[in-house]
């Protein structure tokens, strides 16, 4: 490997299976206490610890050449990746939910749907042709039917124990949600050998 | 703040005002760019800034139609600013061109208008320098066209600079004709643009296509390395016989350019790299980018569009290259060859007429003076 890449990684709920993945491939990610940025000398790799949802905005601008993030923030961002390796945990589903007595209401011609992923959401009503009306939140999106906000709500689904605990189900599942390895496409012009590499080593893991 | 100041500084995206010496380097880069080109007998093109938009509309895919600023001109007809000199310049040069003039080489060095999301304001894509050979097609133009283009990046000194040699001619040999839909030919195209194969490889095995195939397209359009690395890949692609005699040729050609390119001893800065395809819908042959260290996309590409003219009405072959200027200004070598020269002369003195006629005598000589107060 001739030179250093740069990888950004997200704080939060993936970190430590990331780092366990890393380590089965022989590579030390350690940040010291309150250290954003710690290096693999060895394999000579920088880790950037940045927030999830500015992950893609680091890697777009190139000033980390690589990124870890679900899917999810990719279709978010709108902005254009390579995906290079799809890790063996975090995934999970973009799903509708609501309360199972509005099913029928989905038949309505304009859907009011809360949401972290407008973006997404948007795209998706649009290539069936249903016009959306969405409202955008930041996080406990289920609670949105539950008060009244809105009678739908696109979230992420892992075991749907939480809609359930707020009486909503799953209406449809809209995308399956990977956790992946992505590039800035310049930078992986550039660093093509050592970016194949580093994939080789993660997809050798048992 | 007040109001008025806070609108001041409210600048819409994609637009961008710089001044003094940054202005004067910028200046003094596309003057030096134009002289370059002219040295190779190019001569300028000035496109206009906005032009009716029907014109361009099926030459646009739906995210460049997106990029566009569009306006409606007071006879109520939908106009578009400047997003691509290419285009409009064809337009232009199509409309303008007769056969005895080719083959005409013409240049140009002139601002886009395309909105930048405001996230994207450091992509920096406001000025575009190139270059365009039309009515040369085949080897000769290609490669004069690609050799301009690593003149211009020796010029800027730009030595980490890397040229991805592609071909849209090879993705067309592959799969524009019989067993994929158009809408299946578009989905395989955006795969291998974003160097998802796994995708491309779902969607050509529900079109028919064996695993032998899709093994080899994969191994083929995810292809970056050295121009002799190609040549051992494109024996060995050309030796299976899965190949119709298009694709072979296709890659036979570029096999051809990186030889002639080796011959001209620019390999060294040289990727053959099959997932290049073209980022715009025109092009039909050739096609590269330039990639830097430190840059978030490609700095210049280019590519053969055999047939762009011909949609304004003169099917002329042709192929050229676009450099973003203001996206590489700050990765220029010794940029002080630009910089305005300093230690001029200052001139003090009370009478006005004096000074001047002093100034006047010193800038004949070409000295730059300036007159100042006397304190």
């Amino acid at each position: 490997m001739s030179s250093t890449l740069t990888i950004a990684l997200p704080k939060g709920r993936l970190l430590t299976r990331i780092i366990t993945c890393f380590k089965e491939a022989g590579i030390q990610v350690a940040f010291a206490e309150r250290e954003l940025v710690c290096l693999d000398k060895k394999n000579k790799l920088k880790f950037l610890l940045v927030k999830n949802n500015d992950l893609t905005t680091y890697v777009h601008h190139g000033i980390a050449g690589l990124g870890i993030c679900g899917e999810d923030r990719i279709i978010e961002s709108g902005y254009r990746f390579y995906k290079l390796h799809e890790f063996p945990f975090g995934s999970t589903r973009i799903c509708l939910a609501g309360c199972p007595s509005v099913e029928g209401e989905k038949e309505e011609p304009r859907l009011k749907v809360a949401t972290k992923f407008p973006r997404f959401t948007q795209n998706f009503f649009l290539k069936r042709g249903i016009p959306v009306e969405m409202i955008k939140l930041e996080g406990s999106v289920e609670l949105a039917p539950v008060l009244g906000l809105a009678p739908y709500i696109v979230d992420l689904v892992e075991t749907g124990s939480t809609l359930k605990a707020h009486g909503l189900e799953i209406l449809e599942e809209l995308a399956d949600i990977k956790v992946v390895l992505i590039s800035n496409p310049a930078y992986y012009k550039l660093e093509y050998q050592d970016i194949d590499h580093l994939v080789h080593k993660l997809g050798k893991q048992p | 703040m007040p109001r008025e100041k806070k609108k001041l500084l409210h600048i819409p995206q994609g637009t961008e005002g710089f001044y003094l010496e940054e202005a004067f380097v910028h200046r003094r880069l596309r003057e030096t760019l134009l002289d370059l080109f002219h040295l190779w007998g190019y001569l300028p093109v000035q496109t206009p800034v906005f032009d009716f938009f029907d014109t361009y509309r099926n030459l646009l895919d739906a995210e460049a139609t997106e990029k566009i600023y569009r306006l409606i001109d007071r006879e109520g007809d939908l106009l578009m600013l400047r997003s691509d000199n290419t285009l409009f310049m064809a337009k232009q040069m199509g409309l303008a061109l007769t056969w005895e003039d080719l083959p005409v080489r013409v240049c140009y060095a002139d601002s886009i208008l395309r909105h930048q999301d405001r996230e994207d304001i450091s992509h920096n894509e406001f000025f575009q320098v190139g270059a365009e050979l039309i009515g040369k097609d085949g080897l000769n133009g290609d490669l004069e066209v690609l050799m301009l283009m690593m003149a211009t990046i020796r010029h800027l000194r730009l030595p980490q600079a890397v040229l991805h040699l592609g071909s849209h001619a090879f993705y067309t040999a592959c799969f524009a004709a019989g067993r994929l839909s158009v809408a299946d030919q578009q989905r395989v195209y955006t795969a291998i643009y974003n160097r998802a194969f796994p995708t491309a490889a779902e969607i050509l095995k529900a079109a028919g296509y064996n695993g032998e195939e899709i093994r080899l397209m994969s191994r083929l359009f995810g292809f970056i390395g050295t121009i002799a690395e190609f040549s051992v890949l494109e024996k060995e692609a050309v030796g299976t016989k899965l190949l119709s005699s298009a694709c072979r040729e296709a890659l036979a050609y570029l096999a051809e350019v990186g030889a002639q390119l080796k011959r001209l001893e620019v390999e060294s800065r040289v990727r053959i790299d099959l997932s290049e395809i073209g980022g715009q819908p025109y092009y039909t042959g050739l096609v590269f980018q330039v990639y830097m260290p430190g840059m978030d996309t490609a700095v210049a590409s280019g590519g053969r569009y055999n047939r762009l003219l011909g949609f304004f009405g003169f099917d002329a072959p042709s192929c050229g290259f676009s450099l973003l200027l203001r996206k590489v200004q700050e990765k220029i070598g010794s940029p002080e060859r630009f910089k305005p020269e300093h230690g001029g002369v200052n001139i003090r003195k009370k009478d006005f007429v004096a000074a001047y006629r002093e100034a006047e005598e010193l800038r004949a000589a070409g000295r730059i003076v300036t007159l100042q107060d006397l304190k």
